[in-house]
């Protein structure tokens, strides 16, 4: 048996010597629980398929079977490899649990964007092969959507400058700062439905709205915020950044705070002003919380949705209208499952590549900044 | 919809003193309503109706008008003062061991509250149990399609309406309606539209009717008793009168007339749409704008060619409507073109402006009883204006007719029902005590009470058209009459637009709904547009199978 390391010691694992019998134990193990996975999935099948029926009420039996396969699998790593297996157990239920919840419902939903499902169908769900993709790339309003994510990703880049200029302030020696750093989170602290409700549909209301009133006052006679396609694009985009703001300050505000003082310093001590101190010192240090910030805020804006839905339902003429929010109304008011889930895993692999294209550029761009 | 006119209701019964002063202009209001549309048959009294007059009027006592909201035990107090029907057809105990799951709506403590009211005193009485599934409205034509298109239907009774008829009727999934049901639910009380064909398929029955829908057409009287309107409406070389609109040349008309006026020192507007998509509801304004042009008389279709399901939404009696849309959205309040019905019906017209507006009859009901409603003294109701000429889709030619204007109301929604559910009929003490909670729900007296009181339900039956029992629960004679008739004016009109049963009605409203926004945004034309709507339905007719659908459609058409 393995000895206990000491401190500073490195561990030597030597493989414990298995019984050729408790070896066949572990396979028959996994065998057997193999069969019984493989075999509930099929009987269900068969049944569901109508070719025979053998299979269950519900497909309850097999996330049952997989659950024993599950226990099986680290039962097998322990008894055919010994210490190595047990190693293994302090991942396997992770990797199991994400394969389960993650990686299959994933797959799954490839397969479900492969069919022509529509619950109100009387006939119910059947394979089309690409043809919901096909579809997809002649539907204008999805594409529509698309568009307007490219004016809201490009807003991104707003909210950063302006979170990081109050990210400066809160992180400057002003009076009451903290009493600012909990107010100016207090946004992003409430919910977006709220916030839809309270500035969309009352602020910004254009009868009675506060809003409306002072655009009124400032010479805007008819301040309709939502009926115009770049007012209302405008209007949806500041409310998400109101909301949003606060969270990339923050991000920025503890960026700042962890920035050793001593560089800033120096930079003063060698003559630099603020804008200088700025831009040579402080946002190239800045910049892997930058990217880190932006990048979260990037995710969270390619979900855009509540606001556009309450406030303005997409329009005016599909103007506001997200992705998200136009997967929404595919699936709650039209039912369209295999269409709508075609649309989104076509939008899950283009936020996927983007991302990936986004962090290899940012990547590239801090090592040179910082260099 | 209904509910929030329920809750208005409630709220407004402090005011009900301040409602009931509220008579002044609505001595034209009747006149208006009469002169022009017509009235229809309304009951002389309740007692000459044959109507059980005493237990009508203690229900309605119950809580009492201007005594606040009921609360629980009145529904139970209202429920066990009408279980008559279920004394008659179920002996006391004769369910016990009974155990049905009911699902139905949670909308602001309407619906299912109420029901779990008014069926508990039938649950002492009976022994049977009832187990509840909640839903709040936007979760329940997701929760229905996925139950059903998945086989896990865990309900045995249903709250549903009639549009989604197609979806589960359709489909052999509910129970037939055993004929000492209908005896007692008095079927022959239900307004002419709530009759046969709404609530069977094959000819065979399914539904209880606990509510009736339909547009009606809500009018501010002081605009049109307004003189310096009246006059500047003459010096701008018009030849008809200044007055409520008829038709919906004259509701455009007097829309861009308004244009620029003022009236009591505010901007004066005319007709309001609704343009913007509200979960496939919002279509059926546009419906109300088109069913006087494109609703033939004699010929139950509209909205599809029965023969084919191949839209009309195309044809030109849709094009014109909503090319009157496009026409008359400059005219409108600035952000009309973000205006859903719910703020046209109640944050505009309730909100004092505009002057006219088409909705369900919850406007009329909230405008006297609402605190945010300021035009409780000055609105006035009328069935759906009609057209001068319509559109015969048969010849392709516009026609006027020898009667005059058509008229056409929509009857949009058909209203909530009680269905039963098939499984229940492997199980004869099961499937009594379905139908025996169902009829309960459903009876005539039940009936009155949830349209006097916040219930989420409107009238459905001609024995709540008895104006002396409204005028006893405190209700303005004058007002209640004018708006009664609007209601059943609509529900009873032989040119009635029926709503097309058929299944995933509601997926073809919502993608017209993203087609009508983008022409009301200046996008696309309003043929250009229409012709969208038609290929998208077409695709949509294909995708849930043309034949069944076109069977469907002749059912719900009783065809």
């Amino acid at each position: 048996m393995n000895q206990p390391v000491a401190a500073g010691q490195t561990e030597i694992v030597i493989a414990d010597p298995i019984a050729p019998g408790r070896r066949l134990f572990g396979h028959v193990l996994l065998a057997a629980a193999t069969l019984l996975l493989v075999g509930t999935a099929l009987l269900q099948v068969l049944d569901v398929a109508g070719i025979a029926p053998v299979g269950f009420l519900n497909w309850r039996p097999l996330l049952y079977a997989y659950l024993v396969w599950a226990v099986a699998l680290g039962a097998w790593q322990v008894i055919t490899r010994g210490y190595i297996g047990q190693r293994a157990l302090f991942v396997l239920p992770a990797a199991l649990f994400t394969l389960a919840v993650a990686i299959f419902p994933t797959l799954f939903g490839f397969y479900i964007a492969s069919l022509d499902w529509n619950l109100s169908s009387a006939e119910g769900p059947h394979f089309n092969g690409f043809h919901n993709f096909v579809s997809m790339f002649h539907d204008a309003y999805y594409w529509n959507a698309l568009l307007n994510m490219g004016f809201y990703l490009l807003a991104v880049i707003v909210e950063y400058a302006i979170a990081f200029g109050l990210a400066l302030l809160l992180n400057a020696e002003i009076r009451a700062r903290k009493f600012f750093r909990v107010s100016f989170l207090l946004p992003f602290m409430l919910s977006p439905v709220a916030v839809s409700w309270m500035i969309g549909k009352s602020l910004m209301e254009y009868r009675f709205g506060p809003a409306a009133r002072l655009a009124r006052d400032l010479g805007w006679h008819t301040p309709a915020f939502f009926a115009q396609p770049w007012t209302a694009r405008i209007a949806i985009e500041a409310m998400d950044a109101w909301v949003s703001i606060p969270f990339i300050m923050i991000l920025l505000l503890a960026g700042l705070q962890a920035m050793p003082k001593e560089v800033t310093e120096a930079a003063k001590v060698d003559g630099a002003n603020g804008w200088q101190a700025f831009w040579r010192v402080t946002f190239p240090m800045m910049l892997p919380v930058s990217v880190t910030a932006v990048l979260i805020r990037v995710i969270f804006k390619l979900k855009l949705a509540d606001i556009v839905i309450n406030v303005t339902s997409g329009g005016p003429g599909g103007a506001t209208d997200t992705v998200s929010s136009f997967i929404y109304r595919v699936y709650r008011d039209r039912s369209n499952v295999g269409y709508g889930t075609a649309l989104a895993m076509f939008y899950l692999v283009l936020i996927i590549v983007f991302l990936t294209v986004l962090l290899r550029v940012t990547r590239h761009w801090t090592r040179s900044v910082n260099d | 919809m209904k509910p929030d006119v329920y809750n208005r209701i409630m709220a407004a019964q402090a005011n009900r003193r301040a409602m009931l002063k509220g008579a002044a202009g609505l001595g034209a209001l009747a006149a208006l309503n009469g002169a022009g549309l017509g009235a229809f048959t309304r009951p002389a009294s309740a007692a000459a109706a044959g109507l059980d007059t005493e237990l009508r009027k203690k229900i309605l006592q119950i809580p009492g008008v201007g005594k606040g909201s009921p609360t629980d035990a009145d529904y139970r107090k209202v429920g066990e003062l009408c279980l008559g029907g279920t004394k008659q057809t179920v002996k006391e105990g004769e369910l016990k061991g009974v155990e049905l799951t009911f699902m139905g709506l949670n909308n602001q403590n309407t619906h299912d509250f109420l029901f779990r009211g008014f069926l508990h005193p039938w649950e002492e009485y009976t022994g049977a149990k009832i187990n509840w599934i909640d839903l709040a409205q936007a979760d329940y034509n997701a929760r229905l399609q996925q139950a059903i298109s998945t086989g896990t239907i865990d309900w045995d009774m249903l709250e549903m309406g009639a549009p989604f008829e197609g979806d589960v009727c359709g489909r052999g999934l509910t129970s037939e309606m055993p004929d000492w049901v209908k005896n007692l639910i008095d079927m022959d009380d239900y307004v002419n539209y709530l009759k046969a064909p709404v609530g069977t398929w094959d000819g065979k029955l399914y539904r209880v009717s606990i509510d009736g829908d339909t547009h009606n057409f809500n009018y501010r009287t002081d605009y049109f008793s307004d003189a310096d309107l009246a006059k500047a409406w003459k010096d701008a070389g018009n030849k008809s009168e200044w007055g409520v609109p008829k038709t919906w040349q004259e509701v455009q008309a007097v829309t861009k007339f308004l244009k620029g006026k003022q009236v009591k020192g505010q901007d004066a507007y005319g007709y309001l749409d609704a343009p913007k998509p509200w979960g496939g509801f919002g279509f059926y304004f546009l419906g109300s704008r088109a069913s006087a042009y494109a609703k033939y008389p004699g010929e139950k279709a509209w909205l599809f060619d029965v023969d084919t399901m191949k839209p009309r939404v195309n044809n030109p009696a849709w094009v014109r409507a909503i090319q009157d849309v496009i026409d008359a959205l400059p005219s409108e309040p600035p952000n009309q073109i973000n205006a859903d019905p719910n703020e046209t019906g109640f944050a505009e017209f309730l909100g004092g402006t505009g002057s006219m507006v088409v909705w369900w009859g919850d406007v009329g009901a909230a405008a006297k009883t609402s605190d945010s409603s300021v035009v409780g003294d000055v609105c006035g109701f009328s069935i759906l204006p009609g057209s001068d000429d319509v559109y015969n889709s048969k010849t392709g030619k516009w026609e006027k007719l020898s009667s005059g204007p058509n008229y056409a109301p929509n009857l949009a929604y058909l209203g909530w029902g009680i269905y039963v559910m098939k499984k229940v009929d492997s199980d004869e003490k099961k499937k009594k005590a379905a139908w025996s909670a169902a009829a309960h729900l459903g009876g005539k007296d039940l009936a009155l009470w949830t349209s006097a009181y916040p219930s989420g339900f409107q009238c459905y039956r001609n024995s709540q058209h008895h104006i002396d029992e409204w005028v006893a629960a405190g209700y303005d004679k004058d007002y209640i009459t004018s708006y009664l008739d609007s209601q059943f004016n609509s529900y009873n009109h032989p040119n009635g637009a029926i709503e097309p049963r058929i299944p995933g009605i509601f997926q073809y409203y919502s993608t017209a709904e993203d087609i009508l926004a983008n022409i009301f945004a200046g996008k696309l034309k309003a043929q250009e547009g229409a012709d969208q709507i038609a290929a998208a339905w077409e695709k949509l007719t294909d995708q849930l199978g043309r034949e069944s659908q076109i069977k469907l459609y002749k059912a719900a058409l009783g065809m």
